[in-house]
């Protein structure tokens, strides 16, 4: 009588993330310890349709991995990534008026929507943003009247016919070129870059400035926040991330080192250093300490994909913002608690500094970041349950469900409990991207990019 | 604030976490600077504010104990260098976070901790045989004492001429402005009272100069008061060799870290050396001292090694920057026009010296605290923060300079 729900809909009904079993689907990357600089991955992105997966890593490559189509027959798992595109992004450079090397790191990658059979999507490091096209070549003319296949020219009195070239298939070729090269529009490191709704401009954030591009003109920038201080001795605050808001062309928002986030509408000024609102939460003066500055630092924020809140990340915590209520966050969710009374050690080993992201479920009910360990965390807003899980080789056998892990903090370890001096603070894992619009999420860890999905059926 | 490092630690790892900030790839990368900036202010606020309990707690013994004309002299005597008020001293030293009741204290308290301070490096000068110079000067000139202070140097160093006159027996006078460039020549008690600073002469300084009940007192209390403690500001310079030839005793002495050389100098500014003798037979002055004062510039090199970095770490400043509220004067032009005005015929380290450019400059404002209230302090001139920063840095800190 009743219809018979699977399993797998059932849970995405409640869209739950710990109602759902996340397995291991695969791993990428080199096996051995021994990790080489230029290996280390330094941002994910799945594309708007989740079929593409792109990853940048410190020697300043991009490697795109697609999704290979369901098997419509197989349905116990969803298609598999493999490597589609591999490009050298950036190359080091040097600024030789003052003297400073320019790193090739790969700070973000942001995919553009697809219009055409091309893919595209913008990459920069500190200094210079790059519009890269990825398209396919899969047929290739052939049978050209005075050229040989090879390329060489026939002997002109060997030609006795006309002969058309047409086209005929050929093994896939992915290529990848750049279109546009944005440069020399900022002083400080680029720490963001976010599409407008419009699609046709997008904005790039460093340390004291935000730029607002065209994705045709190269030549120009508007700049549009500034918070470089007159006199340079008297700064307090960089600018950390910046994003567009989903839907509104004309909004975007910055966070600060400071912990605020400045919400800005372009509407207002041509100059938006004024913001429109100011999401600040007071500090708890309980918890002061030596490192109350750099654990409020915000490392990323993101909007929901409904554009009704944003997320921000700070050392400890996450925070849910909605964007009609500036006094206080709506939902915090403490990441890894048991660090507060270890900042002084992760203050000297420069873990401190470590830059989290986070980011949302297709439906915006579920949040997700990393943490040390090559542990994971998932915050299900709406069952207010929370979940740990890590990124390890240990279960790489498909379809294994992933075990979820506990740290103890402080007193009598249990059992499978980890505790807190255990925990391996050079394995850490700052980005993280889930599908748009299935259970999928890449996670990096050092050199390593795992891909989970939930448990079908 | 539950923290397995103390003040002085924390303050030396982001000290040496700046410095090595500027050969990293990629170039100073300003978030981490500025976060590692806030970490060292705060260090310093509980540093100081640690310290100045302790030396209240100290001079409070003291008191009990000595009769209350010394107390006078002592204030008279340590006064050239404690040119700062309260108002200014207070909130920079101790301000900002959850230090308010530290600014509550009269500014007589707060002269007292001061002067127990310099009672103390001198006693530690005693202890130990570097001749450190006037403690005055090396308590205010000393914290400007680093890479960067060096273009600080001779700003602090210049407030000692003006600021210790009207603060001669008044030692509650606020901060005098002005910018005097120049030293002015000092009354006769002024270089008589820092005379006897010289561990090694205090008596024999004394003796022709003016007041003398100023000196003798001074130098008399001295033994008398408890041991310098090992934590004491002065201990820091305890591993810089001073040559014992160069006649320090009545310069201000700061001690220099060239990031790019590694070299320590410690350079003596010799234009109080030059008041010191100006008004009397000095006997310090025929010591070997360098030249009239004014162009010694030179001092005595040791070459760092990284093997001694520990030790140099622990000396290096957390200071320094920010003394400047957000939005007051400019700050910069005191230093380096001091600096010319006061070393002229520099020595060859001060070409590298002078290439170095503090990242913090005057600082990050966010050094001097969150939510500086700049609407209540006068309109801060060059020679106020001079004194400002020589009071920050209080501890005889060598700075760390940080080329951007």
């Amino acid at each position: 009588m009743f219809p018979k729900l699977s399993l797998r809909s059932m849970f995405h009904g409640a869209g739950g993330g710990n109602d759902i079993q996340w397995c291991f689907s695969q791993v990428k990357g080199a096996v051995d310890d021994d990790v080489a600089e230029a290996d280390i991955i330094s941002t994910v992105e799945f594309n708007h349709s989740g079929e593409l997966l792109a990853t940048g890593d410190k020697g300043g490559r991009v490697v795109i991995f697609q999704q290979e189509q369901e098997n419509k027959i197989q349905s116990h798992s969803r298609g598999e990534y493999n490597v589609y595109s591999t490009f050298q992004s950036h190359e080091p450079e040097f600024d030789y008026l003052k003297s400073l090397e320019i790193e090739e790191k790969i700070n973000k990658i942001r995919w553009l929507p697809q219009k055409n059979a091309a893919q595209f999507l913008l990459s920069t490091n500190d200094k210079t943003i790059k519009l890269w096209k990825i398209s396919e070549r899969d047929k290739r003319p052939e049978g050209y009247n005075l050229k040989e296949e090879d390329g060489r020219y026939r002997d002109p009195t060997t030609v006795t016919t006309l002969r058309v070239p047409v086209f005929r298939p050929m093994d896939l070729m992915v290529e990848a070129s750049p279109r546009r090269i944005f440069a020399n529009a900022h002083t400080y490191h680029i720490n963001s870059i976010s599409i407008n709704s419009d699609y046709e401009t997008y904005l790039s954030a460093d340390d004291l400035r935000i730029n607002l591009w065209h994705l045709e003109i190269t030549d120009r920038s508007f700049n549009i926040v500034d918070i470089k201080p007159a006199n340079m001795e008297e700064l307090t605050e960089v600018i950390t991330a910046a994003e567009f808001h989903p839907n509104s062309c004309n909004t975007f928002v910055y966070s600060s080192s400071k912990g605020t986030i400045r919400l800005c509408d372009m509407r207002a000024s041509a100059l938006c250093d004024r913001h429109s609102k100011l999401f600040e939460e007071p500090e708890d003066p309980s918890n002061r300490s030596f490192f109350s500055e750099i654990i409020s630092s915000i490392s990323d924020v993101k909007f929901s994909h409904s554009g009704r809140y944003m997320m921000t990340r700070d050392y400890l915590s996450v925070k849910i913002w909605d964007l009609n209520m500036e006094n206080r966050p709506v939902e915090t969710y403490q990441v890894h608690e048991y660090l507060r009374s270890k900042l002084c050690s992760l203050y000297e080993n420069d873990c401190i500094f470590d830059k989290f992201e986070c980011c949302w479920n297709g439906s915006d009910s579920v949040v997700m970041t990393g943490s040390y360990n090559n542990f994971f965390r998932m915050f299900d807003r709406n069952t207010k349950r929370d979940i740990t899980l890590e990124a390890s080789r240990e279960n790489n056998k498909p379809r294994t469900v992933l075990k979820p892990r506990k740290v103890c903090a402080s007193g009598k370890r249990k059992k499978d409990e980890i505790s807190v001096d255990s925990l391996d603070f050079n394995k850490k894992i700052l980005h993280t991207a889930w599908h748009p619009k299935e259970n999928i999420i890449a996670v990096a860890t050092t050199n390593n990019l795992y891909i989970f999905q939930d448990k079908v059926n | 604030m539950e923290c397995a490092l103390d003040a002085q630690s924390l303050i030396s790892i982001s000290l040496r976490k700046i410095h090595s900030s500027r050969t990293q790839r990629g170039g100073i990368k300003l978030h981490k600077n500025l976060l590692v900036s806030y970490v060292l202010r705060n260090a310093r606020q509980l540093y100081l504010s640690e310290r100045y309990a302790e030396l209240y707690r100290r001079q409070q013994q003291q008191q009990q104990q000595q009769p209350p004309h010394h107390q006078h002299q002592h204030l008279a005597y340590a006064a050239p260098g404690m040119p700062a008020s309260a108002a200014d001293f207070g909130p920079l030293q101790l301000g900002g976070g959850g230090d308010a009741e530290a600014r509550e204290p009269a500014a007589r308290h707060q002269l007292h901790q001061l002067h127990q301070l310099h009672l103390q490096q001198q006693l530690h000068q005693h202890q130990h045989p570097a001749p450190r110079g006037c403690a005055a000067a090396a308590a205010a000139g000393a914290p400007a004492g680093g890479a960067g202070a060096l273009s600080e140097l001779p700003g602090c160093a210049a407030l000692q001429p003006p600021h210790g006159a009207p603060h001669r027996g008044q030692p509650l006078e606020p901060l005098q402005p002005g910018p005097a460039p120049l030293p002015l020549p000092l009354p006769p008690p002024a270089p008589a009272a820092l005379c006897p600073r010289d561990p090694r002469s205090p008596v024999a300084c004394s003796a022709p100069s003016a007041p003398p009940g100023a000196a003798p007192p001074a130098a008399a209390a001295s033994p008398p008061a408890s041991p310098a403690p090992a934590s004491s500001p002065g201990f820091y310079r305890g591993a810089y060799p001073t040559p014992s030839d160069f006649g320090l005793h009545c310069s201000s002495q700061t001690t220099v870290l060239d990031l790019d050389t590694h070299v320590v100098t410690t350079v003596e500014n010799g234009y109080l050396h030059q008041d010191c003798c100006a008004s009397a037979h000095c006997p310090c002055c025929g010591q070997g001292a360098p030249g009239p004062g004014l162009a010694s510039a030179a001092g005595c090199k040791r070459k760092y090694y990284p093997g001694q970095e520990e030790e140099e770490d622990d000396e290096e400043d957390a200071g320094e920057l920010g003394a400047e509220p957000p939005g007051g004067a400019p700050f910069a032009p005191c230093k380096r026009a001091r600096f010319e005005d006061f070393c002229p015929d520099s020595s060859p380290d001060a070409s590298n010296i002078s290439n170095l450019i503090s990242i913090f400059g005057s600082g990050f404002s966010g050094l001097v605290s969150r939510q500086p209230d700049s609407s209540e302090q006068p309109p801060p001139l060059n020679g106020q923060l001079c004194a400002k920063q020589a009071l920050a840095s209080l501890g005889a800190w060598t700075r760390a300079i940080v080329a951007f």
